[in-house]
């Protein structure tokens, strides 16, 4: 298919793996073109040492991690999996994330099969790893729309045309790429809006501003609102900082 | 989690010491089974832990017992208290960065010197925070009738107990439901405390200079003799039993090689310095003579000498947050040090259990909570603050032991991050100072201390006389 890849991408799956919580099959036959970390985690209260509900816990949690893997396997990909008994959700995601070199992470929500996918740039993002991982996943018949949202100082027709670019510099025929640029002053409940028309959605990390201290993550508030799941894109190592 | 039974290593109910934790890094420890556990407490969280644990006592209970005791040589117990704790902390601490495991001063003996010793401090150590806990509890109930009473509402004595009670199992539950961000508002209320105490003692020790206010007669040092002193920090001890609660999350900190020993000797310098100062401040403001009139909230009057109605209120409410801040850290190290020890199998597995709904330890919560509440309905806890302490010290001996056994004859697992320097004199002075302030307690604490301890190695050769745990990782 002629596809020439940087550097092949790496999701990060996170699962809170005892509260039931799974991968839906066509969303691991989406991923399953890169490389897959399976990250189950439980979530413990403060009152209760981690390694005390380890104790009670690892044979279940090791065992639904395991059944999630298989949906992996059906999907024709091998992953590696990760079990962690953790205090703080987004500590462990951020420090597996680094040590796996994870591309991006996904942020799971219910999808059927992914034909349409959001890229959503609405501030500085890493292109060349955007375009490694949108081009590895929709290596398919995927249709692709870079959607900029222009939000103030940020150039996202720029930004947008950079991003189509590089995907075609990866070997995605350029028939399958849409491109759209639009104001917008509130990006998060646009593309909230908007996310039904597609299946699944790609966008940045997005730095931490004051606003998202307090509503959290641009990211997480989209995997929120949105019915389709979210694959965020960190930066890269000595790009941005990611912490 | 090895679930076959090897030949001896099992109580008496078949169950074998749980091996929890095999590799450790800075953010996780891998079990054998290769899960993670997630290490989330950083340097102020271990820092909180320590400090909250122990200003409930020091300021806001026993400035006037102590001053009625000792008079001004009460400062002299605690400077005395302060250098027994930094004695022990030190070892402790590298003990802490060799075994970065929850569990604490139970788990470092148990490895260093058996099963046995290990047993009689990981029980002792269970009741003597249950009673530490009714301690703080009660000194709540104190100073939420202050507060009543200041407030106008005619109050006697009798509500204490009941405020403490209806406290206590207010705590309690808090806990068993898994209230979310317990620790994050732990950490501000110490940061506040600290931050109203600072300013308090600041201002209190201008006066006391004569720089501000009224000039102040200056005390006779010792008007009881020099015996009091010790007398009264065997007494005043009790408020020095938090920085070992920091060992009983080892399991949990990050970096532990680096935040381990900074929190434990970092809380113990910073109470010290707090409790060594409020007692001049307050017996220069008011002497120890009235000091010692006022009871358990002698120290609010101190306030109302020095910063007149709002000073008083200030202290109130900041002595309502220690005291609350102190008896919920002893809840959760209670909890912990059940926890410790049943994992071994010196207690059934069964107390170890989580709750299915809110994934708390039930079991163990309910094995602090419970008891607690029974202690403060009978009253006498200041005669168990002496016995916790008492356990405590025990236990802070036997760490030194501990650490001077492992040091003579190094494990080959034996790999601190941090290592006291001149350990052999550091431990062996920490050791004897420990035992030796038992020597000063009152005879009815040493006996219920003895007690406490005949009957946990009675119930270690009754139930789990199988269980070896020396140099079990």
């Amino acid at each position: 298919m002629g596809l020439s890849i940087r550097e092949p991408p790496v999701v990060l799956v996170p699962v809170a793996v005892l509260e039931g919580q799974d991968v839906p099959e066509p969303l691991a036959a989406f991923l399953a073109p890169a490389e897959v970390v399976l990250l189950g985690y439980h979530v413990v209260p403060e009152q209760t040492p981690a390694g005390q509900a380890s104790m009670q816990f690892e044979e279940r949690a090791t065992h639904a991690v395991e059944e999630v893997a298989a949906v992996f396997g059906e999907a024709g990909r091998r992953v590696d999996t990760r079990v962690v008994f953790t205090h703080d959700r987004d500590q462990t995601v951020e420090r597996v994330a680094e040590e796996v070199g994870a591309t991006a992470v996904l942020l799971s929500n219910p999808t059927g099969p992914v034909e349409e996918v959001l890229v959503a740039v609405r501030g500085a993002i890493d292109t060349d790893r955007l375009a490694d991982l949108v081009a590895t996943l929709a290596g398919g018949d995927q249709q692709v729309t870079v959607w900029g949202l222009a939000d103030g100082g940020f150039d996202a027709g720029a930004a947008v045309e950079r991003a189509r670019s590089t995907l075609a510099d990866r070997g995605l025929p350029a028939g399958r790429v849409r491109t759209l640029v639009t104001d917008s002053e509130t990006p998060v409940y646009d593309i909230v809006e908007r996310s039904g028309e597609f299946d699944a959605i790609v966008m940045g990390e997005g730095g931490p501003t004051v606003l998202s201290a307090l509503l959290g993550e641009d990211a997480e508030r989209v995997a929120e609102g949105a019915v389709a799941p979210v694959l965020v894109v960190r930066a890269a190592p000595g790009g941005q900082p990611s912490r | 989690m090895g679930t076959e039974h090897t030949g001896g290593n099992v109580n008496r109910a078949g169950e074998e010491p749980a091996v929890v934790a095999e590799a450790v890094t800075d953010e996780a420890s891998v079990t054998g089974e290769g899960t993670e556990l997630e290490r989330s407490i950083g340097l102020v969280g271990g820092l909180s832990i320590g400090i909250g644990t122990m200003i409930g006592a020091g300021i806001f209970v026993f400035p006037g017992l102590a001053a009625g005791r000792a008079g001004l040589g009460a400062a002299g117990s605690f400077a005395l208290g302060a250098v027994i704790a930094l004695l022990v902390a030190l070892p402790a601490s590298e003990l802490a960065t060799a075994m970065p495991r929850s569990g604490g001063g139970y788990y470092f003996v148990s490895r260093a010197l058996g099963a046995l010793p290990g047993a009689v401090v990981g029980l002792s150590i269970w009741l003597g925070l249950v009673f530490a806990t009714a301690f703080y509890l009660v000194g709540f109930g104190n100073y939420a009738a202050a507060v009543l009473a200041e407030a106008g509402v005619p109050v006697g004595g009798s509500v204490v107990v009941p405020l403490a009670l209806v406290f206590g199992a207010l705590l309690t539950a808090l806990n068993l439901l898994g209230t979310e961000n317990a620790a994050a508002l732990q950490n501000y209320v110490v940061g506040a405390l600290v931050a109203i105490l600072v300013v308090f003692l600041g201002y209190g020790g201008l006066d006391a200079l004569g720089i501000v206010g009224e000039p102040s007669v200056p005390e006779r040092l010792l008007p009881f003799g020099t015996l009091p002193v010790f007398t009264t920090a065997a007494l005043v001890f009790t408020s020095y039993l938090g920085f070992a609660q920091v060992a009983t999350v080892a399991g949990d900190i990050r970096q532990p090689g680096r935040n381990l020993p900074l929190a434990m000797v970092g809380s113990v310098l910073v109470v010290g310095a707090l409790y060594v100062t409020t007692v001049l401040v307050a017996t220069s403001a008011v002497g120890s003579q009235s000091l010692s009139g006022f009871g358990e909230t002698a120290i609010v009057e101190v306030a109302r000498a020095l910063g007149g109605r709002a000073g008083a209120v200030a202290i109130l409410l900041a002595g309502l947050l220690a005291t609350v801040s102190s008896a919920n850290a002893s809840i959760l190290s209670t909890s912990r040090a059940v926890f410790a020890v049943s994992r071994d199998a010196i207690l059934p597995r069964a107390a170890s259990r989580l709750g299915l709904r809110y994934g708390t330890p039930h079991v163990a919560l309910a094995m602090g909570g419970g008891p607690v509440l029974v202690l403060v309905a009978l009253g006498e806890v200041e005669l168990l603050a002496e016995v916790a302490s008492f356990l405590h010290l025990v236990m802070y001996g036997l760490i030194c032991v501990s650490l001077l056994a492992l040091r003579r004859n190094e494990p080959p697992w034996y790999d601190p991050a941090f290592r006291v320097p001149a350990h052999r004199a550091v431990a062996t002075l920490g050791a004897l100072a420990s035992f030796g302030l038992i020597l000063f307690m009152q005879p009815a604490s040493q006996v219920v201390g003895l007690v406490v301890m005949v009957l946990s190695a009675l119930w270690y050769r009754y139930y789990a006389n199988g269980v070896s745990l020396k140099g079990v990782l």
